[in-house]
């Protein structure tokens, strides 16, 4: 166990957390790291490769990586997995037509070794638009409940246009990973 | 007895053949009475252990009882090169293996209960290594005549799997899944051919809208829509107030859309014209022969619904179109720009004095010509 003391120590010292933002194009990955950040989000052009935020949120230092979600580039998620600490999975809630898509490229993450042991937050985004499913719809057309017992992880609603839920779902993410790699200090 | 072994090892120097055949097989019986004990403790001590596994349940414990155990088997695998020629006697000592190795399985599953998830994986993984190690010295070390048989037979085996396989998983994912969740119908344009199809929104409050599986047909929306997904479309004319949100559109075919929207997105299209205005800058993946040009549509209180929807201001990113299939610094051939002369001019959709007004032949005429001379051919 000392390789994982000393990582531990390190970890401590930056109090640094690495977060992966992933899911489908169009499902509001960008506009969230934006919102949660306080800046502008009326321009934003699909993202062409991906973003680096690095946000301080409560006592931790957050590297947000927010990667494309087209098809064309999905390949290179992989190329983001090392030391993921914590996985956000978006969807488009109003997007009832792609939710097979969203399913079935979510299946194929969690089965990626290197994101085990990452907390995984899945934001139902898009919830101020009318006609958008309630978290809890989502988490049944994601069938969440059969994923694997030794995941932490969480559903939550929200709107990267009003910037409501961002926050609950955040929170919970940095909780949870502090508790894992920081112990609660 | 022994005694008389001995004595004919010091002979085999002197090459006597008859004497050499003893000496090899008495190396053999050797051998195989070593490999037998070996065995024998082995078996033994992972029977001691698996009774005692519940007192100690710590990691560490269980760690050094695994290594342990792995190690032997290991050796066990690399002497099996050594140990015989004689397939039926490689077959024991083959069996011995395996049942060491379920053995080392029985031991992490007793283990599981208090062991980190990871750690169970990793040793349910070794165990697999080994079963698969195991397997494929099986097969290189006995003889292969009998195993071609034997391959055939697997072979068989696997034609029926396959072909039985898809079906049943078919089953089992598509219809729970449906039975789980009913997709509410949303509101939308679906599954109409040859017609003219209009909606306005104006004064009231929508979500998103859903334009789908449309041949031939002019689709006309008045009012702002927080998002719109437009999909399978064939021949068709779309003319969209402001979208607040995104636009997505897939799979559509010598299509004209007329549309304002913050973001555009558009998958899998081919020869179709967009007149677009856009906060960001539009993308297409895998379209080809599109064009565009800037936003041209007009109804009675478009002006407000533009301001409302923060898409007053002609950016012109409609021009500055991202193609994902096309990474470099060079202009992609799947999209151009379309050429001053050959745009519609304003399309008014206003609900009166529409019909008279619109620019429909001229439309139709032009889709043709495109046709008959794709661009960038």
């Amino acid at each position: 166990m000392g390789l994982l003391s000393i990582i531990r120590k390190i970890k401590r010292k930056e109090k640094e957390m690495r977060i992966l933002m992933v899911g489908l194009d169009n499902s509001g990955k960008t506009t969230i790291v934006l919102k949660i950040n306080g800046e502008d989000t009326s321009v934003i052009s699909p993202t062409l490769g991906f973003n680096i935020k690095t946000i301080t949120y409560q006592k931790y230092t957050l590297n947000i990586w927010d990667v494309g979600g087209q098809k064309t580039i999905r390949s290179y998620w992989r190329n983001y997995f090392e030391q993921t600490d914590g996985l956000v999975w978006v969807v488009d809630s109003s997007d009832l037509r792609r939710l097979d898509d969203c399913k079935m490229e979510l299946d194929n993450l969690l089965k990626e070794e290197r994101l085990s042991g990452a907390s995984l937050l899945i934001l139902a985004n898009k919830q101020d638009i009318k006609g958008a499913l309630t978290p809890e719809e989502i988490g049944k057309v994601l069938n969440l409940e059969a994923m694997d017992k030794t995941r932490h992880w969480k559903i939550v609603g929200c709107s990267a246009y009003t910037g409501e839920g961002l926050l609950e779902g955040f929170d919970w993410l940095v909780q949870d990973i502090a508790s894992r790699i920081y112990m609660l200090d | 007895m022994e005694d008389e072994n001995f004595t004919n090892v010091g002979q085999t120097e002197t090459l006597d053949p008859d004497l050499q055949k003893k000496h090899l097989s008495m190396l053999e019986r050797l051998s195989n009475r070593n490999q037998n004990r070996l065995d024998n403790s082995l078996t033994r001590r992972s029977e001691s252990e698996s009774s005692s596994s519940p007192s100690f349940e710590s990691t560490s414990s269980f760690f050094s009882r695994f290594s342990d155990l792995k190690c032997s088997i290991e050796s066990q695998l690399v002497d099996s090169r050594t140990v015989s020629l004689d397939p039926t006697q490689l077959k024991s000592y083959f069996e011995k293996i395996s049942a060491s190795i379920s053995d080392l399985e029985k031991l992490v599953a007793e283990n599981s209960y208090f062991l980190p998830s990871y750690d169970v994986r990793s040793s349910l993984k070794t165990v697999s290594d080994l079963k698969q190690s195991l397997e494929n010295l099986n097969s290189e070390l006995i003889p292969k005549k009998k195993f071609s048989f034997k391959n055939k037979a697997n072979r068989k085996e696997s034609v029926v799997a396959e072909v039985k396989e898809p079906p049943v998983s078919n089953c089992n994912n598509a219809l729970p899944e449906k039975m789980r969740f009913m997709v509410p119908d949303s509101p939308g344009f679906r599954s109409k051919v040859g017609q003219v199809l209009v909606e306005s929104f104006r004064g009231s409050e929508v979500g998103e809208f859903t334009i789908s599986d449309l041949d031939s047909c002019e689709v006309r929306i008045i009012g702002r829509l927080r998002a719109l997904f437009v999909h399978r479309l064939k021949n068709c004319r779309v003319y969209v107030g402001p979208v607040m949100g995104s636009v997505l559109i897939e799979e559509v075919e010598e299509c004209i859309f007329v549309m304002a929207s913050h973001q555009i997105r558009i998958h899998s299209a081919k020869r179709s014209d967009f007149y677009l205005r856009v906060r960001s800058r539009p993308i297409i993946e895998d379209t080809s022969s599109v064009r565009f040009a800037s936003y041209c549509l007009t109804y009675e209180g478009i002006e407000e619904d533009l301001r409302d929807a923060n898409l007053d201001d002609e950016t012109g990113n409609w021009a500055n179109v991202d193609d994902f299939k096309w990474l470099r610094a060079i202009q992609s051939p799947n999209w151009s720009i379309l050429p001053e002369n050959e745009r519609v001019r304003i399309v008014d959709i206003s609900t009166r004095e529409s019909r008279n007004e619109k620019r429909n032949p001229p439309n139709k005429s032009f889709l043709q010509g495109l046709i008959l001379c794709p661009l960038g051919a």
